[in-house]
C-alpha cells in the first residue's frame, strides 16, 4: 500500500506568501519559470523529470504546505494559435489548507513520448483525476497503478477531449465493463488470496439481439 | 469467489452490482462488491454513466453559451454553477460587477446551497427509511423554486446569471418573499432535527458509519462540507473572501469523527447558517444598477441600438461572436453546495473558450467512496452515499 503522509492544519488559516514569493523560491530552488500566460495568478512551469520532486517539496515543506492537489487538467494546445512548443500540457492546480497561497504547476508533454510520472504516491486524489486525463488525451502517468477509463466507456477508441478528435463522431458501445478483474486487484490488495473466480453472473456479456433493424423506418411513409 | 481472507480462513465471497440501476444509485453510479455475508470485503466503483462530453460541447460554442451547461452540472443548486462560471470570466476581465449584482448573487448562493443540502440531507434520509422529513425539506425547497420561477421562468435550471451581471433584476417583492421563505426554512430545519437528531435508529444507522479521517479526507482533495465534517475548518468564504463574504457574520460548522452522522449535521447547521447570511444580504439590497456597463460584455440599451449606431454594432458582436477575455490560463473557485467548484478556463483570445476543466466538488468524494465502504456493511452503501452527495450531473460531466 501506499503511504500518505498529510498535515492536518490547526486553527485559522494564515496568510502565507505572495505569489512573487514563491515565483522566487521555486525559481531559486527548481528553477521553475512562471507562466506569462497566467497572467492572474500564478502558473510554474516545471519539467517532468523534476515534477515529482517539485511536488513532493511544495507538499512536506512547512512553510509551504501544499496539502491538497485539487485536480490534473489535460490541454491539447494543437490549435492554439501560435503555439510553438509541445504540443500537450498537464496543470496541477494545487493549495494549502495552512496558508492562503495556491498555484499552478504546468509540464509540458512532448506528443511523441506523450508521458508524465504519476503522483499518486503523493496524494489520493491524484488516482481518478489522472486517470481522467488518459482517458480524454491519452496522456500516460508513468507508475499508475491502474491507468484505465474513467469517465468513457471502456469500448472506446480514442481520447475525445484532443482537438482533433471530431465532436460530432459516434462510437457503437455495447458491453459493459466487467470490473471483475479490478475487484480481484482490489481484494488482494486488501490481503487476500483468491483461489477460484466462482460462478457469477458478473461480468458476462449482454448481447443486443440481432432483430434490431439496422435502419429506422423513414417518417412520413406508409405504413 | 472462492479466497482466503487475511486471517487465513477459507470463505466464499458473493459479489454483487450495487447500481447503477438502483434507487439509491440515480442510475448513474456502479459499486461491485464482493460480500462476506452483509459485509462489503471490498469493492469497486465505476462512474461515467451519465458522461456526455460537457467539456468537449462548451469548446464549440461562445462563452455565454456554456452558462446553461454550466446549470447541469449540480443541478440541485444551478444558480451556484452559474455564477461560479461568471466570476472566473469576470476576473479574466478583471471586472467588479455592481454593488447590487453581488448582495443578489450572494442571496441566491447561499439559497441554493440551502436547497442543496436539503436535497442532500432528506434523500439520504429517506435512503435509510425517514420519509417524513422528506416532505418538511420538498415543500420548503418547493418555494424556493416558486422564487426561482418568479426571477427567471425556470426552476431548475436557471441560467440566470450572466457574464457581467445578472439575466434581469430581482421582480417586487423579491425581499418579502425571500423573507417569508427563510422562516419556511428555520422551522423545516427545526422539525427535521427534532425527528431525527436525538433518534436511536437513525445515530445508529450513521454513528460511526464510513468515517473518514482529516488526514484522509485532506489527502483525497475533498472540500467543503464533506471536509467540514471530518474537522477541518476550512471553507472558501472565510479563507479566500469574494463577494464580500468577510464582511458577514456567520460561522462554519465543523463535524468531529467525519462519519455519515457528522456528514448529515454539518449539512443541517449549515442551513441555519445560511438562512442569517441571506438576512444580513437582504438588508444590504440598495436600488442600483445590475449588470456592469463595460461595453465588451454588457448588452446595450434598447434605447441606445435604436438611436446609436456603435451601440448597434456593440449589440449585434456580442449576440453573434460574444465576449472575448484576453489570452491567458485562469483558475477561479467559489465554494459551491458540495465544496470548491473551479474552473480552470484557457482562452486563446477568441470567442469561444479554448479548453475549460471544471472540478467538480464530488468528483474527489466519490473517488474515496470504495475506501470509504471496504469493511462496512451492505446497508451503508445507500446511506453513506447519500451523505456526501454525489451529483452525477457534476461527477460524470
Amino acid at each position: 500500500m501506499i503511504a500518505h503522509r498529510t498535515h492536518v492544519p490547526q486553527g485559522p488559516i494564515q496568510p502565507g506568501l505572495t505569489n512573487e514569493q514563491l515565483a522566487t523560491l521555486l525559481g531559486e530552488r527548481f528553477a521553475l519559470t512562471r507562466d506569462a500566460s497566467d497572467r492572474w495568478d500564478l502558473t510554474l512551469v516545471c519539467k517532468a523529470e523534476q515534477l515529482r520532486e517539485v511536488v513532493k517539496y511544495l507538499r512536506d515543506e512547512p512553510t509551504l504546505s501544499f496539502a491538497m492537489l485539487l485536480d490534473v487538467v489535460g490541454v491539447d494546445y494543437l490549435a492554439y494559435p501560435g503555439h510553438r512548443s509541445e504540443r500537450f500540457a498537464v496543470l496541477y492546480p494545487m493549495k494549502s489548507l495552512a496558508f492562503r497561497h495556491r498555484l499552478v504547476l504546468k509540464v509540458m508533454v512532448d506528443e511523441e513520448a506523450c508521458v508524465v510520472p504519476s503522483l499518486c504516491e503523493f496524494y489520493k486524489s491524484v488516482e481518478w483525476a489522472e486517470r481522467e486525463a488518459w482517458d480524454q488525451y491519452g496522456i500516460v502517468f508513468a507508475g499508475h497503478p491502474n491507468l484505465k477509463r474513467l469517465l468513457n466507456h471502456h469500448e472506446f477508441v480514442g481520447h475525445p477531449l484532443r482537438k482533433d478528435y471530431p465532436c460530432q463522431k459516434r462510437q457503437k458501445l455495447s458491453m459493459n465493463d466487467p470490473m471483475i478483474d479490478q475487484l480481484e486487484a482490489r481484494l488482494r490488495s486488501l490481503g487476500y488470496t483468491i483461489l477460484e473466480r466462482g460462478e457469477t453472473s458478473v461480468g458476462q456479456a449482454i448481447t443486443r439481439p440481432s432483430a434490431v433493424p439496422s435502419a429506422l423506418p423513414k417518417a412520413g411513409g406508409k405504413p | 469467489m472462492k479466497v482466503i481472507t487475511p486471517q487465513g480462513e477459507h470463505v466464499d465471497l458473493m459479489t454483487l452490482n450495487v447500481g447503477p440501476s438502483h434507487p439509491a444509485t440515480h442510475g448513474t453510479l456502479r459499486i461491485l462488491a464482493a460480500l462476506d455475508g452483509e459485509n462489503i470485503a471490498g469493492c469497486v466503483t465505476e462512474m461515467g454513466y451519465l458522461h456526455r462530453g460537457f467539456e468537449k460541447m462548451i469548446e464549440q460554442g461562445t462563452y455565454s453559451q456554456v452558462l446553461p451547461y454550466t446549470d447541469r452540472l449540480n443541478y440541485c443548486s444551478a444558480m451556484m454553477n452559474n455564477i461560479g462560471f461568471c466570476k472566473a470570466v469576470e476576473k479574466m476581465f478583471a471586472i467588479t460587477v455592481p454593488d447590487r449584482c453581488i448582495v443578489v448573487r450572494v442571496i441566491l448562493s447561499e439559497l441554493s446551497r440551502i436547497i442543496d443540502h436539503m436535497v442532500c440531507t432528506c434523500t439520504n434520509l429517506v435512503d435509510l427509511g425517514a420519509l417524513t422529513n422528506f416532505w418538511y425539506f420538498f415543500n420548503t425547497r418547493e418555494q424556493v423554486y416558486v422564487i426561482w420561477e418568479k426571477l427567471c421562468g425556470a426552476r431548475l435550471t436557471n441560467t440566470m446569471t450572466r457574464i457581467g451581471g445578472m439575466y434581469r433584476d430581482t421582480y417586487h417583492g423579491f425581499e418579502d418573499d425571500v423573507r417569508a421563505v427563510l422562516v419556511k426554512i428555520e422551522s423545516a430545519v427545526h422539525e427535521v432535527r427534532g425527528l431525527i437528531e436525538h433518534n436511536k435508529i437513525f445515530i445508529d444507522r450513521t454513528k460511526d458509519v464510513c468515517a473518514v479521517s482529516a488526514a484522509d479526507a485532506i489527502s483525497w482533495g475533498w472540500t467543503g462540507p464533506c471536509l467540514r465534517a471530518s474537522g477541518v475548518d476550512r471553507d472558501l468564504r472565510k479563507d479566500e473572501p469574494y463577494y464580500g463574504y468577510e464582511t458577514y457574520n456567520f460561522d462554519t460548522v465543523i463535524g468531529t469523527s467525519g462519519d455519515t452522522f457528522d456528514r448529515i449535521m454539518v449539512r443541517m447547521y449549515e442551513m441555519i447558517e445560511s438562512v442569517s447570511i441571506v438576512r444580513q444580504a437582504l438588508d444590504r439590497l440598495k436600488p442600483g444598477p445590475i449588470n456592469t456597463l463595460d461595453a465588451r460584455l454588457s448588452l446595450p440599451s434598447r434605447d441606445q441600438v435604436y438611436h446609436d449606431m456603435e451601440a448597434l454594432i456593440n449589440s449585434f458582436k456580442l449576440v453573434y461572436e460574444g465576449v472575448r477575455p484576453p489570452a491567458g490560463i485562469c483558475y477561479d473557485a467559489t465554494e459551491a453546495a458540495n465544496g470548491e467548484l473551479g474552473y480552470h478556463i484557457i482562452s486563446d483570445g477568441g470567442t469561444n473558450p479554448y479548453r475549460v476543466k471544471v472540478r467538480p466538488p464530488c468528483f474527489t468524494q466519490y473517488a474515496a467512496y470504495a475506501d470509504m465502504l471496504t469493511g462496512s456493511m451492505l446497508a451503508d452503501v445507500a446511506s453513506s452515499l447519500g451523505s456526501i452527495n454525489i451529483i452525477a450531473g457534476e461527477l460524470d460531466r
